[in-house]
């Protein structure tokens, strides 16, 4: 018996029920690894086996759930002794009668961002389980109990790249069809059946019945078999015993069997007793599921956006043209891609563009940095840009959801060596429709490239409503006749393949004055030629109004909801530069973000940069300090203020040319230190600093030792400011100047957070303990030789 | 596991964290009440409880299940109490991801966030305390003791999780320093006053913090304490 041959019977298969409840009422003590019972008591595992393979179970799941070295590294033996003993007791028991599975459940620790676990130490760690399952013999591998599609996503690569085991893969949602990190059912399906698990499901949770809308909403996103394991009912409060009795149970899943659900079993509180009742429920049901086509969509963990109206993807994370974009990628400022990342996704876009390339980066590196910290701060997926297909899988190893990939053409060995990689981590792909000749004059050329790219990603295994077309926008002043061209094509990809089409509209107006008048008419008519997916700025006003007037025109937003909503309100506020009267210090001392930077822009047209910050930023920044002092205003006005100027020198240093010196008074190296990921009063110090006109090259928090001293070598900065909130991490602290002082950099360090002491600074070594941010600038004045 | 649905953050707690407690907090009024609205919206309040009985032992409080709590400071704060209950409670990962955006949009805003968030937690704190009081007729707890707080370590925390199974009922853990996430969560010992025993004052006292010196309360000659 395999497990294809259980895939070809017409009946369900039975899984088993839970482990711990029954380890339990064998008298396993509370706060003990339980996986150390394969060792410590195998007759308990073998029998409690048994009984459920007596009861039904086709699939018994190996006592490996918590087998990671996150959760058994103290028990007493390894992660390979555990394993293997408890796929070997599973194995005994199965016999021929039933298939043994190695089971991974989550690490228990949380991944980035909300936790410190890597994406690839968790990778590395299921790789280890899966190794020794593989070798001990297990029939195929469980994944269960996920929370985290990226940690889900963890465990169902290194499955597959370390073992050639059939994968079933399911997670835990509450009532409210999210995971507790928030992961929807939907990009659960779209991002595991592109990752090619075997089945996907639902297990722990709820009871049954509460499965049930769960398991229909599953089913619409996947044509996978699928897989319900869930708890005897809901836990009755303040014991550990659950409300569902076996016949209920049975009933219930039944339900389930007739809605399709292949793999039907029980989670907490369920015992060989529910099983057995199951199987009686179930007998003679076949399971037949009505395959309908899944809609076509991306997603990210949290969000699947389907396509089957106008979905705007941003094209602003990209140093093309960008002066201020290069700097930051240069410099590896995170925060101001980021912010780009947000203020896209807040003016109306719809997903994403990723493009880090740039020759003096390294653009696999950042490009990882990026997409993963983006994915920490904004719900959209993901399109990720770059012409090397070893960023592109980077990218896409990373990208915890169903991502687009920028871009393949006609070229055959494009084609050979991207596609593997859309199909490996089940993406979507954009095909550009060019190949080695250019970008062909007709319509109908670069139709038949299309048709090229679409076979190919065909016959790589990608479904056809993957495969999105980019038709490509020719600038109207070198080459006007072939607009008309473009457009054609747009109507022939949509009407003859059926794909998606993806355009890139700003170019149209490339070298022509009035630009803000050209790009949403080319946008309008592209989008009445079939246009799925524009690639635009969305901050811009004229072209999101163009696409929300397309679907209020085209009927995608019924009832004109969207568009009243969007601009049926009052008139926005008249913008500052109308207000002549405020001067640039009033903006600052009033924390207006907006008013601050437009005033900035006038006074640089008769200011040196240099001057306008002495003279204009730096007093009211002065002032609000003292009153901050003086407990008149409190800290958060007082940030406000650091916002305010801010924005204005974001405008003056985006005026400044590419060569000059800039106005930095000299670059400081911040970082909260390893293991610490409150960094909220590092946050503030940078914003402070940056404010009197210091460089700030920001690592973030939980930064390592080696990568504190490896900036501050790089950079030259004479100031290093670390801070720890945490008496677990000022260890970390400690590791971190001993390492800067052991290769002898000639930098000086101040130190700051809430279990602090000037007493413990100096024994660990630092030069300053400073108390709150304004002291830091104190600090940093010092150092740079300031009054 | 229970769902808690918190419906309001206590503003005057948000605002004494932001250092404006009796004070004329101006403009900053409306923003604390925009940001706990915000606030409300992200969070999905969980909480877990277990109780146990207890014996006040000379490393430490020692559970009935065999797991020890180790230290003078909580063996002290207890004594007398036969039983403990153990608590963890958390906002959800939807908060992180909150003062993670607006960090980057708007940080001053994000201070108040900060402020709301943890005034939030202590809240559900409360509210759960008072269901689980319920369990506990006529008996009345001590106030909340946590890892971290005097010589309790806090390095505990993740068997402290492991053992109300708060992984897995609220998708809480604690990272290798121990730190919890998501970040706006609380574990903690309530001790059971047996039937007849005199409550202690409910204040915390600063000699058990392990902040007391660094506290930037005590900095300014005021204490964190809800008098």
């Amino acid at each position: 018996m395999d497990f294809k041959t259980l895939l070809e019977e017409k009946g369900p298969v039975l899984l088993d029920g839970a482990m711990g409840t029954m380890l339990q009422g064998k008298g396993m003590p509370l706060g003990v690894v339980p996986e150390t019972m394969n060792l410590l008591h195998p007759e308990w595992i073998r029998e409690i086996h048994r009984a459920y393979i007596q009861a039904g179970a086709r699939i018994v799941y190996a006592n490996t759930f918590g087998a990671n070295p996150y959760k058994t590294g103290n028990c007493g033996y390894s992660l390979e002794e555990l394993v293997s003993a408890g796929v070997a007791l599973a194995k005994e028991a199965a016999g021929d009668r039933a298939l043994a599975a190695l089971d991974l459940g989550p690490l228990g620790q949380l991944l980035e961002p909300t936790g410190t676990l890597s994406f690839e130490d968790a990778y590395e760690a299921f790789a280890r389980e899966v190794r020794a399952g593989a070798a001990a013999g297990a029939d195929l591998v469980v994944i269960e109990t996920m929370t985290d599609l990226a940690e889900t996503r963890a465990a169902l690569l290194a499955a597959k790249e370390n073992s050639d085991l059939p994968v079933l893969c399911t997670m835990t949602f509450e009532e409210n069809g999210r995971t507790f990190t928030g992961c929807s059912v939907a990009s659960m399906a779209l991002t595991l059946t592109g990752l090619g698990a075997d089945a996907i499901g639902i297990n722990c949770s709820l009871g049954p019945r509460e499965l049930l809308p769960l398991a229909r909403e599953l089913a619409r996103w996947t044509r996978l078999p699928l897989v319900m394991k869930p708890n005897a009912g809901l836990p009755e409060p303040g014991t550990s015993r659950y409300d569902v009795t076996p016949e209920e149970f049975a009933g219930e899943m039944a339900e389930l069997a007739r809605l399709g659900v292949k793999f039907l079993g029980g989670c907490c509180g369920t015992t060989p007793a529910y099983i057995a009742a199951l199987k009686e429920a179930v007998a003679g049901i076949h399971i037949e599921r009505p395959l309908e086509p899944v809609p076509p969509a991306v997603c990210s963990a949290t969000r699947a956006v389907t396509l089957d109206r106008v979905r705007v993807i941003g094209e602003r994370i990209n140093p093309t043209g960008k002066k201020r974009f290069k700097e930051a990628l240069k410099n590896g400022e995170l925060d101001y891609i980021l912010a780009q990342g947000l203020e896209q996704a807040a003016a109306g876009a719809d997903i994403l563009d990723v493009n880090v390339g740039l020759p003096e980066v390294d653009e696999k590196e950042t490009m990882v940095r990026v997409v993963k910290a983006l994915q920490g701060v904004v719900e959209l997926p993901l399109q990720l840009d770059s012409s090397s297909p070893e960023v592109l899988e980077a990218a896409l190893r990373v990208c915890h959801g169903k991502a687009i990939v920028n871009s393949v053409n006609g070229n055959d060995e494009t084609l050979e060596r991207v596609l593997p990689l859309v199909k490996k981590y089940g993406a979507a792909v954009v095909g550009l429709t060019l190949d080695h000749r250019g970008i062909l004059k007709t319509a109908e050329e670069r139709a038949g490239i299309a048709r090229k790219i679409l076979a190919a990603a065909l016959s790589h295994g990608i479904p056809r409503e993957d495969v999105y077309i980019d038709c490509l926008t020719l600038t109207a002043s070198a080459e006007q006749d072939s607009v008309m061209e473009t457009l054609k094509a747009v109507r022939a990809v949509r009407e003859e393949l059926g794909c998606p089409a993806v355009l890139g509209v700003s170019n149209i107006s490339f070298g022509l004055p009035g630009r803000e008048i050209i790009n949403p008419a080319f946008l309008t008519l592209a989008l009445g030629a079939g246009l799925t997916l524009p690639i635009l700025n969305p901050n811009s006003p004229g072209m999101m109004g163009a696409v929300r007037a397309w679907n209020l025109l085209s009927g995608a937003d019924r009832d004109s909801r969207e568009f009243v909503a969007c601009y049926g309100g009052a008139p926005k506020t008249v913008p500052a530069s109308s207000c002549p009267a405020m001067e640039l210090d009033y903006a600052v001392e009033h924390g207006l973000r907006t008013e601050a930077a437009a005033l900035c822009k006038g006074l640089l047209e008769r200011m040196a940069p240099m001057e306008l910050v002495d003279q204009k930023l730096i007093p009211p920044l002065d002032r609000a300090g003292a009153a901050f002092e003086k407990g008149e205003i409190f800290l958060p006005q007082l940030i406000q203020c650091a916002g305010a100027a801010q924005a204005a020198f974001e405008v003056i240093k985006a005026a400044l040319p590419a060569e000059s010196a800039g106005v930095s008074k000299g670059k400081i190296v911040l970082a909260t230190v390893q293991g610490d990921i409150h960094d909220i009063g590092k946050n503030i110090v940078k914003i402070l600093l940056e404010n009197y006109g210091y460089t700030v090259l920001d690592l973030g928090k939980d930064v390592p030792p080696r990568r504190v001293a490896d900036a501050v070598r790089e950079s030259g900065a004479p100031l290093v400011g670390l801070s720890a909130l945490m008496t677990t991490t000022l260890g970390s602290m400690e590791a971190t100047i001993a390492l800067l002082r052991e290769e002898k950099l000639p930098c000086r360090v101040m130190v700051g957070g809430a279990v602090l002491t000037p007493d413990y600074a100096q024994k660990i070594g630092a030069d300053w303990y400073a108390r709150d941010a304004k002291e830091s600038v104190d600090i940093a004045k010092g150092v740079f030789g300031e009054p | 596991m229970a769902v808690m649905d918190l419906d309001r953050v206590p503003i005057d707690e948000v605002l004494r964290y932001l250092g404006a407690g009796g004070k004329d907090p101006g403009p900053l009024l409306p923003l604390a009440e925009d940001c706990a609205r915000e606030l409300l919206a992200a969070a999905r309040p969980r909480w877990t409880w277990r109780g146990f009985g207890c014996e006040i032992a000379p490393e430490g409080v020692r559970l009935d299940c065999g797991f020890l709590l180790p230290g003078k400071d909580l063996a002290d704060h207890l004594s007398g109490c036969r039983e403990a209950v153990l608590l963890a409670a958390t906002l959800s990962p939807g908060v992180d991801a909150l003062l993670r955006r607006t960090q980057l949009s708007d940080l001053s805003r994000s201070l108040v966030l900060e402020s709301c968030a943890a005034a939030a937690i202590e809240e559900v704190c409360d509210r759960a305390e008072a269901a689980i009081g319920e369990r506990y007729p006529g008996r009345g707890f001590t106030s909340r003791f946590s890892p971290g707080y005097g010589d309790l370590p806090v390095t505990i925390q993740g068997e402290f999780l492991a053992l109300l199974d708060a992984p897995r009922k609220l998708g809480l853990c604690a990272t290798a320093s121990s730190i919890l996430t998501p970040r706006k969560s609380v574990t903690a010992v309530l001790g059971v006053r047996e039937p007849g025993a005199k409550a202690a004052p409910k204040a915390k006292s600063c000699g058990s913090c392990s902040l007391r010196g660094s506290c930037a309360y005590r900095r300014r000659g005021i204490t964190c304490g809800r008098e």
